[in-house]
């Protein structure tokens, strides 16, 4: 902590701040958002766009907000004729040659062009001219669109390549009011962080072809969710139209992944929305699996249970990708017996971002794994499986692919079951929620826990694995039991 | 500007080691863009997409920072140009002593036909450029890097005459 | 070659006495004109005394902003703890200046010795000097001269390097100058912090004209007192200063005189005035950045840092356009946006796209589909290009719109009256 903060007032509202704090951050505590585009917190500072134009006291122009830190006694005001005069002006000249293609733009609704002209531009434009007319669409990489026609040349992105990612593949090309964001034409946007370039563009320049008019912003509910896609625990929010998740987008925390999410995890999501999901319990009578409901599948679970001798060996095969909840409760149906949990981890190669200590796509992909760690699951997989063949009863949790052989009672808590899974083998199937179905907790590689929230129901009588568990362990009387 | 010589690397003996003598003046490559960047165009008449990539390549920086230094500087060429490279000055002050004059006369004489563009021969590229900073000897005229002065539409045809 | 022009009676002629004298170039020949001593004589002196004397001779930035060079000089780090840096700016792109050219191709040892004295004041080990790209000429006898003087070890253990521009107005804007220095675009950069503080490669910099630092030997020889005395008008003002006139005038090119001189001397005796048979029209004093003065303004002025700003304009670089009756102003300034607008280097929005639309506007009305509403727009986009840029290439675009058509506002208004009307090409 700073021993002494800045004292400012800001459009009458007094703020106190560490020293160092620019204005445009200061105003935020105020309340108050003073528009800009080319200032982003996770990048350098450019004061290329002038919209943060905002008077202050005794400073004889008008001074960018986003590079004039905060002094004491500073009198700021944002809402002054001059400064508002002056972004009407930006506003303005930025859009003399904006196409103004909203309608088939995929930025329209979330467009800050389009916000900040709503608050505080000009009814009309007074431009008569011929309008600047790139090629309308330039590939940039596999993921990633340049609409030059609509780019503002905030060079949020080029900023982005340069310091954050650290791999310079974007530039500002030509100069004056021939400029545009160039690649060369040997290069490719592809670092595995490059998707954030798409985030942080503040227009519809540059697009996603993943988000390519899937949809209109304004029809996208964003749940606050946690990315499944390694153990680094990115925060994201999770965009889906319709009940179905149609984009994965970084949501800010300053400690785990600023403002930025990976490609990796940017692209996985699709597998939330598949659609051969288990739907219903399944259990198995006549040697078939068939369908039932709720009850009588909590039936025949106690029945196995209570069936085999207290003592004996269980062994639980988990996902690392459980929530803790329902990790917890898993561990708990199974304490009466000799017990072994075990799960196994997904291994990819690291891709770290270079600007930002501390935040990389990890190798292990999975979001849970320090969770599981933590309630007593170990990653001797093969030990585990080993141990299945003479146990009495194995719990298969969400780990659809498990190549599970036992001798005792298999149970199956999924979301899919393949034709010729193991798991097909089960007594018991139990339909279970998807990440993006449920509400539970994820651990992150450094302890950090982190709350996900359902953006979507589940289908048919899917629940969530924690619930499922947890009426099993109640039961089974067993709800006074610790973790 | 051959498909072989592009192919050829522009930075071997001797040119190499003066590319060696500019990297000591400055404290780390990237600094030493432009200076290399001249060196490139001497050796191939203009800067393409692999001239770029090479550049960045000595100099440890990307080829789309390259790229985009490059299209900032006027000078340096990103197409093929005429063997004579001829700049005439157009901003106000050489203007109102008949600039334009001078490029018409260029241009006829050349038969480069329109400003900008190369002659039939490849001989010349005439360009309208801003300020060649000699306003008071208008019009200045650049041939290559022949720095000429007090040019009128009267004086091309001998201009011409000697570089062709 | 150059235009070595007699001196006229009425020059103080300091800093281009030896123009046309191609025996000075060399470095013997320097020396025999004396060249050369005030640099023996201020590695003797402390740095900081030199900066004294320099801040005391009232020496001003001669590239445009005017800046009082000693008091620039002092704002380098007290207590050395990092490298410094000197940087030359040679990049003389000025529409209407072509004075540093000359002092380049003639008196090249002048500008050496100006820049080793200024290396030792600020203690600066590495110096750059940036020569605009389109100098082909004074770059080779600059090359030579450095030759010379390090052969001769006139800078010591001081490293001096020749930069080449490429082709940029703005990089004689001192930061975008730094950038393209480190092998950047030439943008120009957020200040503070300034150079002093963090320059070229974040170390502290000082970066001069190419006209101040001739000046500086000629200071430290004479004095500051002497430099003092030469001043006709405001003592803010001292010292002689280099004047390229240019345009339509007789007999263009650079004259010397002390500050404070009638601008109304400068084009009429020593340049000769106007061709037979025209009157003046309109003049930009000093660089195509400034403000345009009309006839009375212009046969009224003085030509120091005040005297100009009195009557409406700016010194600037020293840049005399001239403009006679036969001058379409309108056609001059839209000549003048389009420079701008072919320069700016694309970050603030203003520029970017100001400078393009104010262009296009003029080019309309030159082409007879000006309207009515068009003069208050541009007025009105110069107002908003005016002071809310990182630099100030915005401002200088707007410069001459806003004067040009508070002064001629007839010769707009017979082309938005269909009276006039230009077929571009």
């Amino acid at each position: 902590m700073p021993d002494q903060l800045i004292n400012l007032t800001i459009d009458g509202a007094p703020v106190s701040v560490p020293p160092g704090t620019l204005v445009i951050e200061a105003a935020k505590q105020a309340g108050v958002l003073v528009p800009h585009y080319c200032y982003h917190p996770g990048l350098q500072v450019a004061g290329v766009c002038r919209m943060c134009l905002v008077e202050i006291e005794q400073a004889p122009k008008l001074q960018i907000a986003c590079a004039t830190t905060v002094t004491e006694g500073m009198v700021v005001k944002t809402q002054g004729p001059a400064a508002k005069s002056a972004r009407q002006s930006v506003l303005e000249f930025l859009l003399i040659n904006h196409p103004l293609d909203c309608p088939i733009c995929d930025q329209a609704g979330e467009c800050e062009l389009q916000d900040f002209v709503f608050q505080e531009g000009r009814q009309g434009t007074r431009y008569g001219e011929y309008a600047k007319r790139f090629n309308p669409v330039e590939d940039f990489g596999p993921d990633v669109l340049y609409v030059p026609n609509r780019c503002i040349l905030c060079t949020r992105c080029v900023r982005f390549m340069e310091d954050v990612a650290q791999e310079p593949v974007l530039n500002v090309s030509e100069r004056g009011d021939r400029a545009f964001i160039g690649i060369h034409p040997e290069a490719r946007l592809d670092h595995p962080w490059a998707g954030n370039v798409v985030d942080l563009c503040p227009v519809g320049s540059l697009l996603s072809k993943d988000f390519l008019h899937k949809a209109r912003a304004w029809e996208l509910d964003k749940t606050a969710s946690i990315c499944t896609g390694c153990s680094q625990g990115c925060n994201i929010s999770l965009d889906t139209r319709d009940e179905v998740v149609v984009r994965v987008r970084p949501r800010p925390n300053l400690d785990v992944n600023r403002y930025f999410i990976c490609d990796h995890g940017r692209m996985h999501y699709r597998w939330m929305n598949r659609g051969d999901r288990i739907e219903a319990p399944l259990i198995r009578r006549d040697g078939e699996l068939q369908a039932t409901d709720w009850d009588e599948a909590f039936d025949r679970v106690v029945g196995i249970l209570r069936g085999a001798a207290e003592g004996r060996k269980a062994v639980a095969l988990v996902s690392p990708g459980a929530s803790s909840e329902a990790l917890a409760e898993a561990k708990r149906l199974l304490s009466g017996f000799s017990w072994t949990g075990a799960f196994q981890v997904v291994m990819g190669e690291e891709a770290p971002l270079a600007g930002v200590p501390n935040l990389a796509l990890r190798a292990e992909r999975a979001p849970n794994a320090t969770g599981a760690e933590s309630l007593g699951y170990t990653r001797d997989y093969a030990a585990a499986i080993a141990a299945a063949k003479t146990a009495a009863v194995v719990l298969v949790l969400d780990d659809p692919d498990c190549a599970v052989e036992t001798d005792g009672a298999l149970l199956y808590l999924g979301t899919v079951l393949g034709s010729d899974a193991p798991c097909r083998r089960a007594d018991v199937v139990l339909p279970i929620a998807n990440v993006a179905e449920e509400e539970g907790t994820f651990v992150n590689r450094d302890g950090r826990e982190q709350r996900y929230y359902q953006a979507k129901p589940a289908p048919g009588m899917a629940q969530p694995a924690a619930w499922v568990l947890g009426q099993l362990v109640d039961a089974m009387g067993l709800a006074g039991a610790t973790r | 500007m051959t498909v072989l010589e592009d192919y050829l690397p522009i930075f071997t003996g001797k040119t190499l080691e003066e590319l060696h003598t500019i990297l000591a003046r400055y404290p780390n490559k990237q600094a030493a863009l432009l200076p290399t960047l001249w060196i490139a165009q001497r050796e191939r008449g203009w800067i393409s997409d692999r001239t770029m990539a090479e550049v960045a390549e000595v100099l440890g920086v990307t080829p789309a920072y390259v790229k985009g230094v490059v299209t900032f500087y006027t000078m340096y060429h990103q197409h093929p140009v005429g063997k004579n490279f001829v700049q005439v000055c157009t901003t106000s002050p050489c203007n109102i002593r008949g600039a334009e004059g001078v490029v018409k006369a260029f241009l006829e004489q050349t038969g480069a036909g329109d400003a900008g563009a190369t002659s039939q021969d490849g001989k010349w590229t005439i360009v309208e450029v801003e300020c060649l900073g000699a306003c008071g000897f208008a019009t200045p005229v650049l041939v290559n890097d022949d720095f000429l002065e007090n040019v009128t539409p009267e004086k091309v045809p001998e201009i011409v005459k000697k570089y062709r | 070659m150059g235009f070595p022009h007699k001196p006229h009676p009425k020059e103080t002629v300091v800093l281009s006495q030896y123009f046309g004298d191609a025996d000075a170039r060399t470095y013997k020949g320097w020396t025999k004109r004396g060249g050369y001593q005030a640099l023996a004589q201020a590695l003797k002196t402390d740095p900081v005394a030199v900066t004294d004397i320099v801040k005391e001779s009232g020496l001003r930035g001669r590239g445009g902003a005017g800046f009082p060079t000693g008091l620039k000089w002092s704002f380098m780090p007290k207590e050395k703890k990092k490298a410094h840096y000197l940087c030359v700016n040679a990049d003389e792109s000025e529409p209407g200046t072509f004075k540093d050219r000359e002092i380049m191709r003639w008196t090249p040892h002048a500008l050496l010795e100006g820049t080793a004295i200024a290396a030792h004041a600020i203690r600066a080990e590495v110096v750059y000097i940036y020569i605009r790209g389109e100098f082909t000429e004074p770059w080779t006898i600059m090359e030579q001269a450095l030759a010379e003087a390090n052969a001769a070890g006139v800078f010591g253990t001081i490293k001096v390097y020749l930069h080449r521009g490429a082709g940029a107005y703005i990089c004689g804007e001192e930061t975008a100058l730094m950038n393209s220095i480190e092998g950047k675009r030439g943008n120009p950069r957020i200040k503070p912090p300034f150079p002093a503080a963090a320059g070229l490669f974040g170390l502290p910099t000082t970066i001069n004209n190419v006209e101040t630092l001739a000046a500086v030997p000629h200071i430290i020889t004479r004095g500051a007192a002497w430099y003092k005395s030469l001043c006709l008008s405001n003592p803010k003002s001292t010292g002689t200063k280099l004047f390229s006139v240019c345009g339509h005038v007789q007999r263009p090119g650079n004259y010397e005189v002390t500050l404070g001189f009638p601008l109304k001397d400068l084009i009429y005796d020593m340049c000769g005035g106007p061709p037979a048979g025209r009157t003046l029209k309109a003049c930009i004093p000093g660089g195509s950045s400034v403000p345009i003065l009309t006839r009375e303004e212009t046969e009224a002025c003085l030509l120091d840092y005040e005297g100009v700003v009195e009557r409406g304009s700016m010194l600037g670089s020293g840049g005399v356009i001239v403009f006679d009756d036969s001058a379409d102003m309108v056609y001059q300034i839209m000549r003048l946006a389009k420079f701008y607008a072919h320069e700016s280097c694309a970050q603030c929005t203003q520029c970017r796209e100001g400078t393009a639309w104010t262009t296009k506007i003029l080019e309309r009305i030159l082409a007879g589909q000006g309207k009515p509403k068009d003069l208050d727009l541009l007025l009105d986009l110069a107002e908003n290009m005016t002071g809310k840029t990182i630099c100030v290439l915005s401002d200088s675009c707007a410069a001459p719109v806003v004067s040009g058509i508070k002064k001629f506002r007839g010769e707009f208004e017979a082309y938005l009256a269909g009276k006039r009307q230009v077929v571009m090409v």
